[in-house]
Parts: C-alpha cells; structure tokens; sequence
C-alpha cells in the first residue's frame, strides 16, 4: 500500500519534472529561433562590424602636364601614421606613447584625434601626414612589439608640385576639406580636394574615385586577410595650355629684375594661356601633407600677399595703356581716321581746366599711330572727350577689358571702367564730362587685373575677337581614347571684329611704341616685330605722396607693359604687371623674355638665357631709344 | 559481479546520445581553437578517461556504492577540504589539485557524491514521505560540500549542487508547499543576497547582464558577442570553421563556456536544434531511467545525478545566447574540461547502472 503509493507519487512527480523539462527545451529552442531566424540580419550585420574593417584606398589625382606635355603636378607616396581607435584599450596611453616614438607633441596628436572623435572607430586618424622614413620605422617596430597594435602606417598617394611655386597660384593646392565641403559635396570626412587654383575648379575630374579594401581583422584589429579589393582609379589627367618654359621664363625674369607682380601670355588666336604667373609665390606642396598653423597663419599675414592671385585677383590703374582701348573706340567708331591728326602744344583744357601732357614742350601735330608710339596725353584727351564716358566703357567692355575674363579659375574680380551708370549705382551722383578727360587716359576711377589687361590685347592682336582664356585644353578619361580636347569657351560678347584700318592703325602704333621712338624700346627682339605699349600705375597721387611723406609702405608707382608679337598675325598677346617698379619700360624686359623663349621654343632653338644689367633691376637704366621722360607734376600726368 | 545477463539491459540509445553530443563538442572544440591542438587531444583524452569511469561506475552495483556512500561523502569532504589549502591557484582561485600529468577539479566530482549520500539517506527513509529532520539532514550534507566549494571560490559549480538537493527531496515527497515557499524565499533573498552575499565582480557581472551596453568592453562585451555570436549564425550556419565569431576570439574561452554560442554560429540553427535534441533525449531517457528504478535509492540516484547535469546544459545554452549572466559553467559533455567530462560520463555511468539492474536482486 505504502509501497504502491510511493511508486505512483514518483511517478506523477517524474511527469512533472519531464513536462517542465520539455517546457524549458521548448523555450530554449524558441530563444534560439527568435536569435538566429528572427533577428539574424542583424546580428549578421554587426559580426560582419565585428570583423570586416573597409580600409578607403585613396585615389592618386590626376596629372597635370602642360601644353607640351611636360608635368606640373604629379604625386608620389608619402607615409601617413594613423590611429586605429576600434580595438584601442587606453586612447591616452597609446596617444603619449605615438607622440613620443614619433616626435610629435603630444598636445597636437591629442587635438588631432579630439577633432575626429565622433567618426566611426574603424576609420583610421591621419596623426602624422608625410611621416618621415625614421618615424614610420620607429612605429613599424613598436607594432610587432604589440605596444601600438592600434596605430597603422599607410602609404598614400600625396600631391607633389616638382615646380614647387612654379605657377603656383594658378595650380592651386589640396587640403583636408573642410566641413562645408564635407556636407555640401557628400564627401568621406578626411578626403583630400582642391583648395584653390585649378585643383579647385577640376577638383571633381582630378580627384579619381578612392578604392577599398575589405579586410578581415581578429578582436585585437590585427588584418587576418583581404576579402576583396576595389582598386582606386586615379584622377583623370589633364592637359593645360600653360607654357612650362615661358611660365618658367616669367617667373626668373620677375626675380632677376626685383619685381614683384603679375604677367599673363595668351594666345590671341584661342585664348589659351600660355603664361601666368603672380609673385610671391608660395610652395603648394607644403598643403599637401596638411600645412602647419603657423606657417598658414604667415602666409596669410604676410603683407606681400603671396596667397593673392595678383593676375586675376589684383586691381590696379590701368595708367597709359588704357589708350589702347580709346583709341580702338575712337577709330570704330569712326570720329577720327588713323591719319586724323591733333596738336599737342603739351597740354589743352577742357571744361575750364588745364590737362598737362607728360611732354611740357608739346608732341606738336600726331596722328593716331604716332599718339600711340608717343603716348601722348593731349590726343587721347581728345579722343575721351569726343567719345563720352559710356562709349568708353562699351569698348572696354568688347575688348575684355571691364568685368571678368571668365578664366577657369575660382576667385576672379571683376575689372572696372567706369560708365555713368556705373556712378550713379555706386555713388548716387551724376557722371561730369570733365571726369571722362582723365579717364581717358587711364588715371581717375579705373582698374582692372592684369587678366583682362591680356584679354584686351589679345583682342587687339587678333582683330576684335574677344577670347575667354583658358587653362584646360584636353582631359584624357582614362577611358582608352586618349586626350579629348575641351571646347574652347564661347565668348561673352559678340565679336568686334575691328575695320582693318583700325587694327593696322594699332598695330602700327603698338609696334612704333616698341620698335621706334616709343617708351617700350626694352622689349625689342630683332625681327619679332614686338608690338606694346608701358603704362605707369599710381599707387597713390602726387599729391598724396607729398602729404605722406616718409612712410614704410612702398608707394612708388606700379609698372604695366602690355604686347603682342608679333605685329602681323600674332601669336602671342599679354601684360606684364611689375610692381612699384615706377615705369612701365622697366616691366618690358621681362615681357621681352617670356617672348624670346617662345620664339625660341617655337623654332627649336636653345630658350634665350636671362641677360640682367644690373642685378636687381631697379636702378633705371635708360631705354635706347627712348630717353626716360620726366613726369609732369600733374595729377593727371602720366606716362610708361 | 558484472552478470552476463546485465549486457543485455544496458541502455545502449542512451549510451550513442551521450557520445555523440561528446563527438559534437569535440568538433567543435576542433573549430574554435583552429585544429588539432592540445586542448583537442586532452579532451579526447579526457572523454577515454571518462568512458573509463563510466564502466567502473557502471560495474559495480550502485547499491553497493550506496552502502558506502557515508565513506564516499567522507573522501569528498576531505579532498575538498585538501583542495582549499593545497590546491593549484588559477585564475584567482584554488580548484584544482595537480595529479601530474592532468589537474583535477574535484568540485564536479562532488555532484555524483552528494546525489549519492542524498539517494542513500532518503532512500533507505522507512517512514512514509518526508519529515523536517530528513529535510534538514539533506540539506546539511548539500550545504557541507557547498560551501567548501564556494570558498574555492567556485560559485558556478557551488550552485549545481543545489539543484542535486531539490530533485531528491522533491521527488521524495517535498511537499508542494515547501516549493511555494522555497520561490517566496528566494524572490525575497534575491536583493538582500545581491547586497550582501556577492562580491563586487559578481554583483557587476549582473548589473551588466541587465543592461550590456553599459560597458560593451568589459563585462557586457562577452554578452554581447555571445548574442551576435549565435545570431549571425542563422539558419544553417556558417560552416565548420567558418564562424567568424568564434575563428577570429571575439568571443571569448569559446571552446569553453560558449562552445554552445560556436556550435549555433557555425551550424546554425539546424545544428542547434539537432543538439537540444539530442540533450533532451538524454534529459527524458534518464528519467525514464529514474521511473523505472527497482527501488528508490536507484531513482533518487539517477535524477539527484540528473538534476545537477540538466540545471547545467540549460544554463550554459542559455547564457551561450547571451541571456543569462555569464558564469564560469560549462556545457556538460561538449564543453572543454577534463574533470568535467570525467565526472560527467561517470555520472551516465550510474544512470545506466541503476537502469540496467533495475531487474536484480
């Protein structure tokens, strides 16, 4: 009885306990359902997280070669060491320990790493870019001894400028991009783009697309192996019109000579730019590898502006060779004829008041050629008052002269010659005829870059077709059809083309300036038949000077030369800005150079070697053929 | 001793379940420690040794061991006392005893000898059901071992031994309202021990179990892992020694606690049910093994071995799906351990054994 009622408690409770024991299987297998059917794309998701690390490769950007194909940017690989976070146990030992194998202060690798907290933890923190040979090797050990497992060392394409400030401003450079470029472009933080100059405004075709490498990597981040590869594909190469040898040519001559300043050579017949420079430079390849504060900070303090691109950027007075304009305006719009003549008896009033020429005794009778050969300032005055102010600036307008050349380059300023409507807008107050006297040549509200000075004259050279210059001329995709050339830009105004007395008429007096009794005598080359005309830019007026006195700032005047050559079917069409070199004939050897080289190039001879007077430049050696003239005390006087 | 006729009612499906979940585990221990390393070789070792003790334990009569049961305990209370001043530290604790060639945990032995002495004291019990003196006495000869074993300190194997106490007091007639105090009891402890009876490591080993994220490198990090672990697994796995998880020691001592988390990873949830399966035959068909007992000693013998085998498999499965607090408690049978696998197969040993002679006088 006991017995058997023990037996059936033992079995009843058995039962219980097997119920309870297939209850819970039950709920474990529903655990692991849920888990592992229910859930398993994300969990999937996060051990692929766990284990897959996609490293970015980055893409090397395009070449940059010159019209002749020489380089002007290329890249080469540079070692960047960063910080891994992902695995990382103790950030602040592994950032002292980093700064100290390195060299680096710790204070900056720690602000470094600060300012790229809040990205994911995979994605490596460049800490130091451009490491140096002795650097990586001091990290590289430190990694086998697992003592900096979190710290990598990557080879990276990194732009290299081999003409370091060659062109500089024009090629521009490559930097970080900056927050807003980050969110306005959709663009991984860290990626490397343009800044400035060329690599800013083809930054998109240059900058290729960045590869990746799908790796396998343990709980501690070692890689273990790579899943897959996706190869960058570099930046596409670019063709500029850019001359190396005559940029190279520009640039010496500017320092042998001492100056400061600017020059463009364009090709008259295509607008493509041959030459453009602006001094002081700087090396673009210091951004690179990401510049340093205070070297950024000195540049852009630097009172000598090297950040500035003077020839697109810089506004000056266009001085003398603004007659180049009224007289283009003068002759089509047919008030005066090429043979037309006026008497200087050195100076005239208009409007009740004297306008001085820069010759007290007076140039006598000229004609349009000769006003131009001489520059003479009774002529031009003249010519102003017969045109107005408005007609003034509709020709510089269709020369290229006022506004924007509309170059491939970011930044460019607007040039302006003044139009009554141009006052009203600014000032509210009306245009006065006497104002259009000064005006005329080159003096009172005008300035212009030295960019549109070399529009002008190419418009000039070429007979009143107005070019847009231009950098790129081909762009080879990378798509095996090789270099695909790039459209010239359609020009903004409707050509002018010029009555052929009018061109011959400038082209005669431009070569006179040059290759007679002209002021421009500097910038001859037997049988080029070299055609410009000087110009002198106040810096400040006469009057002006005298009030300032002593000063630091440099306020002698800037010099202008502007040229094409040669005289009959140009070639070659452009300006020279130098500063504060006081007269427009010091800036035409410079000019003379950067032809000489072309022409030289052209026929395959040896480039011309720079012959300098007088080291420096400055001391005023007197032209040949034009004996320097004395500046009339004259607000309005001008001349060179 | 061994009768001819006892061959014959040797539980032979029980026997193929048991190593086949042993054959599991040894894969899988191949898998996660990437080979035919030394831990393999000590494991199939180890599970040599263990079919070893499982024919002893099979041989010899359990009434017979149940007789000397009182000497049995007697050497386990002494090794365990041993251990405390002798033992091999690891890890910060003292559980082992160096025998040379292998060291010994005797903690997992002290499962099968209290299931023992309790069978033996509650099964000889000539009055009807189950007086507080009874209850008393078993809980005394549980807590002895118990809290030698949490001085190791080994809290994880400590605990097993209180399952061990339940199943045989249950199934000698604790009354149901004893269970209903025992739940009340417990809710109301829970705080007071957390409080009190918990070292610091343990009471954070909770407090991240009920809030991983709070420390996903420390402490949470295993939990984390073992989730991700099991759920990446999917359907049908990821193939034997493809488990990314597991290959590339996100998941930490996985040939160990998570061998569990590596089998769901690599076969899925296929390979996960195949191997609750197989548990839970082992699971019924013991029990089977207790209903069919010739006497209690036998059945209480079987399920006291049982209960603290089963409380172990379904905690480790569900801490190896990151549910549980991590704790240092294998997985019986597939989990890499010498004592373990030892004690384990011993236990089966004696399941079989009361099974087999549940025809004998």
């Amino acid at each position: 009885m006991a017995i058997a009622e023990d037996r059936r408690r033992l079995a009843v409770r058995l039962t219980w306990l097997r119920v309870s024991v297939l209850v819970v299987f039950g709920l474990l297998a529903g655990g692991f359902w849920f888990i592992q059917v229910v859930q398993h794309t994300r969990f999937q998701e996060m051990a692929e997280n766990n284990h897959q690390r996609t490293l970015s490769l980055r893409a090397p950007r395009g070449i940059i070669y010159d019209r002749n194909g020489e380089v002007l940017v290329e890249n080469r690989s540079a070692f960047n060491i960063s910080i891994v976070r992902e695995h990382t146990k103790d950030l602040d030992r592994t950032i002292a320990l980093l700064a100290e194998v390195t060299g680096v202060e710790e204070s900056r690798v720690r602000e470094t790493v600060e300012r790229h907290r809040r990205e994911p933890a995979y994605r490596p923190i460049v800490v130091v870019q451009d490491a140096t040979l002795a650097q990586v090797a001091a990290v590289t050990a430190r990694r086998l001894d697992f003592e900096l497992p979190d710290v990598v060392v990557q080879e990276v394409p990194t732009r290299e400028y081999p003409g370091r400030q060659l062109a500089a401003h024009l090629i521009g450079y490559v930097g970080e991009a900056s927050d807003q470029q980050i969110t306005e472009d959709r663009l991984p933080a860290g990626t490397i783009v343009g800044q400035s100059g060329l690599e800013r405004v083809y930054n998109r075709m240059l900058m290729g697309a960045d590869g990746a490498r799908r790796v396998v990597v343990n709980s501690v981040g070692r890689e273990i192996r790579t899943i897959e590869e996706l190869p960058p594909v570099e930046g596409r190469r670019v063709r500029l019109s850019l001359n190396h040898a005559m940029q190279l040519a520009a640039e010496d001559a500017f320092r042998a000579y001492g100056y400061w300043g600017a020059a463009v050579v364009l090709d008259p017949r295509t607008g493509d730019v041959l030459t453009l420079t602006s001094l002081p430079s700087y090396d673009p390849n210091a951004f690179a590898t990401g510049i340093d504060r205070a070297a950024w900070a000195a540049l852009n303090t630097d009172e000598l502006r090297p950040l500035q691109n003077r020839a697109i950027q810089g506004r000056y007075s266009p001085g003398s060779t603004f007659k180049i304009a009224v007289a283009a305006a003068a002759l089509e719009e047919g008030l005066v004829t090429p043979d037309h003549q006026i008497y200087c008896p050195g100076g005239a009033t208009f409007y009740g008041r004297f306008f001085k020429c820069h010759l007290a005794r007076g140039h006598g009778y000229v004609d349009m050629r000769h006003a131009l050969e001489k520059s003479c300032n009774v002529y031009f005055y003249t010519l102003g008052n017969m045109l107005g102010v408005d007609r003034l600036h509709e020709y510089a307008e269709k020369l290229g002269l006022a506004g924007k050349s509309g170059i491939d380059l970011p930044n460019e300023v607007e040039s302006i010659v003044p139009s009554t409507e141009w006052k009203r807008q600014r000032t509210g107050e009306k245009w006065y005829a006497g104002e259009t006297i000064s005006v005329a040549i080159g003096q009172g509200q005008l300035s212009v870059t030295p960019m549109s000075m070399a529009v002008m004259m190419a418009t000039v050279a070429n007979g009143g077709t107005r070019v847009v210059p231009r950098l790129v001329t081909a762009i080879d995709e990378g798509d095996g059809k090789g270099w695909q050339a790039v459209p010239p830009a359609a020009s903004p105004v409707p050509p002018m083309l010029m009555k052929p007395s009018t061109v011959s008429a400038l082209h005669d007096g431009l070569w006179m300036a040059v290759n007679a009794a002209g002021t421009a005598g500097r910038a001859r080359i037997a049988g080029r038949d070299v055609s410009g005309k000087t110009g002198t830019a106040q810096v400040i007026s006469n009057q002006g000077k005298a009030r300032a006195g002593a000063t630091d700032k440099d306020l002698r005047d800037h010099g202008w030369f502007v040229f094409f050559a040669p005289r009959d079917n140009p070639e070659v069409a452009g300006v020279v800005f130098a500063e504060h070199s006081e007269h427009g004939y010091l800036a035409a050897p410079i000019a003379r150079h950067i032809m000489e080289t072309y022409f030289a190039q052209k026929d395959g001879l040896p480039l011309p070697e720079l012959k300098v007077p007088v080291p420096g430049g400055a001391a005023p050696v007197p032209a040949p053929t034009a004996p320097p003239v004395r500046v009339a005390a004259n607000t309005a006087a001008d001349e060179r | 001793m061994f009768e001819r006729r006892l061959y014959f009612h040797i539980d032979w499906l029980l026997i193929g379940a048991v190593f086949a979940l042993c054959a599991i585990g040894l894969a899988m221990i191949y898998s996660a420690t990437g080979g035919p390393t030394s831990v393999y070789w000590t494991q199939i070792y180890a599970i040599g040794l263990g079919l070893i003790a499982m024919l002893v334990c099979l041989s010899v009569d359990y009434r017979s061991l149940g007789d000397k049961s009182h000497l049995i305990y007697l050497a386990m209370v002494l090794t365990l006392v041993g251990v405390l001043f002798l033992g091999e530290v690891r890890g910060g604790s003292r559980r082992w005893i160096d025998l040379g060639p292998f060291n010994l945990q005797p903690s997992e032995f002290a499962k099968a000898t209290v299931a023992l002495v309790l069978a033996k004291m509650l099964g000889d019990s000539r009055r009807r059901g189950l007086t507080n003196n009874d209850l008393l006495f078993a809980g005394v000869l549980t807590a002895v071992p118990l809290l030698l074993i949490a001085r190791q300190p080994d809290l994880g194997t400590a605990v097993t031994l209180l399952p061990v106490l339940l199943a045989v007091t249950f199934l000698a007639g604790l009354p149901m309202r004893y269970l209903g105090i025992l739940a009340v009891v417990a809710l109301l402890a829970a705080p007071v021990a957390y409080q009190f009876g918990l070292q610091d490591y343990q009471r954070e080993r909770i407090a991240t179990f009920l809030d991983p994220e709070q420390d996903p490198r420390g402490a949470g990090y295993q939990q984390i892992q073992a989730r991700i672990t099991v759920g990446s697994g999917g359907v049908w796995g990821k193939g034997f020694m493809e488990g990314t998880q597991g290959q590339l020691r996100f998941l930490p001592v996985a040939h160990n606690d998570f061998i569990f988390s590596v089998l769901a990873e690599e076969q899925g949830f296929a390979g996960v049910v195949v191997a609750l399966g197989l548990y839970l035959f082992v699971i019924l068909r013991s029990i089977e093994a207790a209903r069919m007992a010739k006497d209690r000693l036998g059945a209480y013998l079987v399920l006291g071995v049982l209960a603290s085998f089963t409380f172990q498999v379904v905690y480790n499965i569900t801490m190896s799906m990151g549910l549980v607090p991590v704790k240092g408690l294998t997985l019986p049978l597939m989990s890499y351990g010498g004592s373990s696998m030892i004690a384990t197969l011993a236990g089966f040993g004696l399941i079989l054994n009361v099974r087999m002679r549940r025809f004998t006088n």
